[in-house]
């Protein structure tokens, strides 16, 4: 009873995780990237673009645009050569559906 | 590990875990929730872990822990000394951790941790028990590093390193100062809170000063032989405030071979080991710092008087259900900021949903960047991504993160604006 009890929590322990595991990343690059770009409306006056209405199309183009030094900026160029393209690829997803 | 978590996650699904002791006037585990995380310190590692681990999984209950119903940010607690702040300014508190995200919070000091019953006691006598701990108590101060500068002598001259009264304190001392008066600054050695947040200091005051009390002068006491953003404060100095020159309104010293031994109240004065000693009218002496007190005493430091964690989790090497994040733990080369606190926080988060969830933990980002203002309009940065590299250790991401690259007006002026609008949501994403 209990070993079966261990083998169907085990089961969908790991179907959660094969759910989970595309994401995973996204979410702990992504995470940061609120820490500038707040989502308050409070703070709708703020120099730094909400990404709240953006496509992952739109938020991935800006993000490797970035990356590849086509698109100047103080800070981004810096944080965006961190990631691989398809990093930034998933975060555009997450930040776009989140 | 694996098989004591293991038997936690069965009976959280069999609904029998109990998080908290009953008869003690502990708080009870809400009804459905499947594991009771603690959090103690409210700053910007706690507020942040407390969030995201609600948004990650609702069904964890979170009890904050926290002195203080309202909290200072020392992030923005510099612009005092120019005039650009004051403290009300920088005051949030824990509605809406409370009402939006369901954390619970509790007014009140930790007094010991239980590790083997997992059970805290609180200062005003409650006990709770956890199933994880988060610890983010921030800093404690050596108040054994120069003689004569003790706990007491902080009231007369404030270190003003934890916003409040101190960051009061000073900047009316520098407003009592007369024009020619000389301000002493002590830094200490790394690792310490906040690693360029001295010379931004230096440079509100200078802003200040060269409106006010234009002969003045500060002089900035470094134990250490170079510092964080160097090359962009100096040029900043040399800009605005004559800096290199006789009439400068900075100078800096290293005395990294020279150290500060003593403190004459009486006469404001310093004394270095070679018998050099420097007289001052504001005295703002930055001691060395360690974990906070309840981290040192309750055996989560080490030699260093910092507290050593697996990165990935921040699990404490001592107690794996106990993590450590923010100043008090040793996550070099990530440097000890709030930004950084945030993102260890969210990384912290995420392991512990995992670790409770027994999904397999997320591998970790962390992210610092750090603006400075030089002038309302002249700010600098500077950025650090981390990753776990090979050895599990941390490393910046190589060919990423640095310093400001552009230095004109247009590329300052942007970088001022950013300063304050990375403030403002840096506290609405921690506390908001
Ligand atoms: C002058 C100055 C300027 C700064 N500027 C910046 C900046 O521009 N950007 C930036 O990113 N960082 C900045 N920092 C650094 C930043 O303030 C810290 O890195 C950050 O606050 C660390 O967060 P923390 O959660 O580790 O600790 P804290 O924010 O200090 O929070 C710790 C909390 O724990 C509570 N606590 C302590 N002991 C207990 C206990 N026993 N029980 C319950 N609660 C307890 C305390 O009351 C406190 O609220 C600055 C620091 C200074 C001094």
């Amino acid at each position: 009873m209990k070993r079966i009890f261990y083998a169907a929590a085990a089961l969908v322990a790991s179907a959660l995780n094969s759910i989970a595991h595309a994401e995973i990343d996204a979410r702990a690059i992504a995470f940061n990237c609120r820490n500038c770009h707040a989502e308050s409306s409070l703070d709708a006056k703020s120099s730094i673009p909400s990404l709240k209405n953006l496509s992952a199309q739109q938020i991935r183009q800006a993000l490797l645009d970035f990356k590849y030094d086509k698109n100047p900026a103080t800070l981004m160029p810096r944080l965006a050569k961190a990631y691989s393209d398809a990093e930034l690829a998933a975060v555009a997803e997450f930040l776009s559906r989140n | 590990m694996a098989g004591l978590s293991r038997r936690r996650f069965l009976q959280g699904v069999a609904g029998l875990g109990a998080g908290v002791l009953s008869g003690c006037g502990g708080l009870p585990l809400r009804s459905g929730a499947k594991a009771h995380v603690v959090v103690v310190g409210g700053g910007f590692g706690g507020a942040t872990a407390a969030k995201y681990l609600r948004l990650l999984d609702a069904n964890i209950q979170v009890t904050l822990i926290e002195p203080k119903a309202k909290y200072v940010t020392c992030p923005g607690s510099n612009w005092l000394f120019a005039g650009l702040a004051n403290l009300d300014q920088l005051t949030v508190d824990y509605q809406s951790l409370q009402d939006s995200y369901g954390v619970k919070l509790l007014v009140d000091r930790v007094s010991s941790l239980g590790a083997a019953q997992r059970l805290l006691r609180l200062v005003g006598g409650q006990s709770v028990t956890y199933d994880r701990l988060i610890m983010s108590p921030g800093i404690d101060f050596r108040w054994d590093a120069m003689a004569g500068y003790d706990q007491a002598a902080a009231e007369q001259f404030p270190h003003a390193w934890q916003a409040g009264p101190q960051t009061l304190l000073l900047a009316r001392q520098l407003q009592a100062m007369p024009d020619g008066g000389v301000v002493l600054m002590v830094v200490p050695a790394d690792p310490y809170r906040c690693p360029p947040g001295p010379y931004e200091r230096a440079s509100m005051m200078a802003y200040w000063l060269k409106q006010h009390k234009p002969r003045s002068k500060i002089l900035i006491l470094d134990a250490k032989r170079s510092f964080s953003k160097q090359a962009l404060f100096e040029a900043g100095w040399a800009k605005h405030y004559g800096y290199g020159t006789a009439n400068s309104l900075i100078e800096w010293h290293s005395l990294a071979d020279n150290p500060l031994l003593e403190l004459d109240k009486q006469n404001r004065m310093l004394t270095s080991e070679f018998g050099d000693s420097f007289r001052g009218d504001v005295l703002n002496i930055i001691p060395p710092q360690t974990a906070a007190q309840i981290a040192l005493q309750q055996g989560l430091t080490d030699s260093t008087a910092w507290c050593p964690v697996r990165p990935l989790t921040g699990q404490s090497l001592f107690d794996e259900f106990i993590h450590v994040i923010g100043d008090s733990a040793h996550y070099a080369p990530i440097p000890k900021s709030a930004f950084a606190a945030n993102s260890e926080a969210k990384a912290c988060a995420l392991a512990v949903t995992s670790l409770i969830n027994q999904t397999p933990i997320a591998e970790a980002h962390w992210l610092n960047t750090c603006y400075s203002l030089i002038t309302p309009e002249h700010g600098i940065s500077v950025a650090g991504v981390y990753e776990l590299d090979s050895a599990n250790a941390i490393a910046p991401v190589k060919g990423a993160g640095g310093v400001s690259a552009r230095t004109d007006g247009e590329a300052a002026a942007m970088e001022a604006d950013y300063t304050r609008a990375v403030y403002r949501s840096l506290i609405a994403d921690t506390f908001g």
